[in-house]
């Protein structure tokens, strides 16, 4: 559906609850504001897991109608944002273990570079050596990782996303930030005797 | 290093680490709105395929085992009142009961050339260049224990019929088998079968004289 349609169809002052209700009963103008409303962090959080732009948007669509085919049972009793990124985060692991796409991505992080956006504060040398120091971290720590600190996941939903307990969660951030510190150590001590 | 510039790293990873190129959002939509909102009239108008092969080969299995049951208890009763001392060796064709046996298979069969023919309709022809829908590899092979069920049944009696049903025993072998690697070489090979077998008008033939058949 195109997006004029939306707006002068959609009602900025229907909340989030009734854009569910109105999904459920096939309301497709709501379920495009749903969409709209998820669809980027949706495909962030694949490419994010996967590291490959074609794949990523694969993974949106199949989170996307699997959302809106479960959406009838969903209760409400967790965030609508929370039971969304659980199917995205299941759907996008659950795909990388079948196309074991997991060895392969590290040709296309070479095209992904291209897209981060620069910052000044930070020298560039260290940001690619912590990059590739979190592409090496083990998936599980990885996930923890990038959810949690990266995406701003709390360790709840990252353990409910993962399915892992809420302190496996914590343990494997600790974990991952110890081994980047080590990773990183080296590197530092250089840059800061240059 | 300590946590406060770890801290700085990180927030910095969070703006560039693994940043995605723009999505084409429209375009997911369009695919999205497509599968989840679709309408669902085809399940609606009648069985599945699954549903529909399954019934096709219940009902073969209850009319094989009904046609044993009632051709062997006509056949000891005839060959009992004319010589008790003899063992019943052979049916006895043609009995009302034998007749009313040969119902499910006439309706069985005609449901099985009806789905053969639209599995055959639906496979891209040789070159077409489309896709092999991902289910006919399923239908196909579901629709081959349904040919082999007839073949054992006294459908399979009819050497017209046999050759038919082994013909497409043949056809249906090669689509369950379908690869996408190799399939345009085995569509290649099953049009041939299909041209030069004459199937699909056999099929019709068929089930047009479905009810001139004697079991």
């Amino acid at each position: 559906m195109p997006r004029a349609a939306i707006a002068t169809s959609f009602d900025p002052a229907d909340d989030e609850r009734s854009l569910i209700a109105k999904a459920v009963i096939g309301d497709r103008v709501a379920a495009r504001a749903l969409y709209d409303a998820h669809a980027a962090r949706v495909h962030r959080v694949a490419y994010r897991i996967c590291g490959d732009a074609d794949l990523a948007a694969d993974l949106t669509q199949d989170v996307f109608v699997l959302v809106f085919r479960e959406l009838p049972k969903f209760r409400g009793e967790s965030a609508f944002t929370t039971w969304l990124h659980r199917i995205a985060v299941t759907v996008s692991l659950n795909a990388m273990r079948k196309v074991k796409r997991l060895r392969q991505r590290e040709t296309d992080l070479d095209e992904a570079r291209h897209h981060e956006h620069e910052s000044g504060d930070i020298d560039p040398d260290l940001r690619e050596k912590l990059n590739a120091a979190i592409d090496a971290l083990p998936e599980g720590l990885r996930l923890a990782l990038v959810m949690h600190t990266i995406e701003g996941y709390t360790h709840a939903e990252v353990g409910k996303a993962l399915g892992i307990a809420e302190g496996t969660s914590k343990a494997r951030v600790f974990e991952a930030r110890a081994r980047l510190r080590q990773a990183l150590g080296g590197f530092m001590t250089d840059l800061e005797e240059r | 290093m300590d946590d406060k510039q770890l801290d700085d790293l990180l927030a910095d990873a969070a703006r560039t680490y693994r940043v995605p190129p723009t999505p084409p959002l429209d375009a997911i939509w369009a695919r999205v709105e497509a599968e989840a909102f679709a309408p669902v009239t085809v399940r609606r108008g009648g069985p599945g395929w699954r549903v529909l092969v399954a019934a096709i080969a219940a009902s073969l299995v209850l009319g094989v085992a009904m046609g044993r049951y009632t051709t062997h208890v006509n056949a000891a009763a005839t060959v009992a009142a004319a010589n008790p001392a003899a063992a019943p060796t052979t049916a006895n064709t043609g009995t009302p009961a034998q007749q009313a046996a040969a119902a499910p298979y006439e309706r069985s069969t005609e449901e099985f050339l009806g789905s053969t023919a639209l599995l055959l309709a639906a496979l891209p022809r040789n070159g077409s260049g489309d896709q092999t829908p991902t289910l006919l590899p399923e239908q196909a092979a579901q629709l081959l224990t349904t040919t082999r069920l007839l073949l054992d049944s006294p459908v399979g009696e009819n050497p017209r019929m046999k050759a038919l049903l082994q013909d497409l025993e043949l056809v249906l072998a090669q689509v369950a088998r379908l690869q996408p690697r190799r399939e345009k070489v085995t569509l290649t090979l099953i049009s041939q079968t299909l041209e030069e077998r004459e199937l699909v008008p056999r099929i019709r033939s068929a089930v047009a004289d479905l009810s001139t058949y004697e079991y």
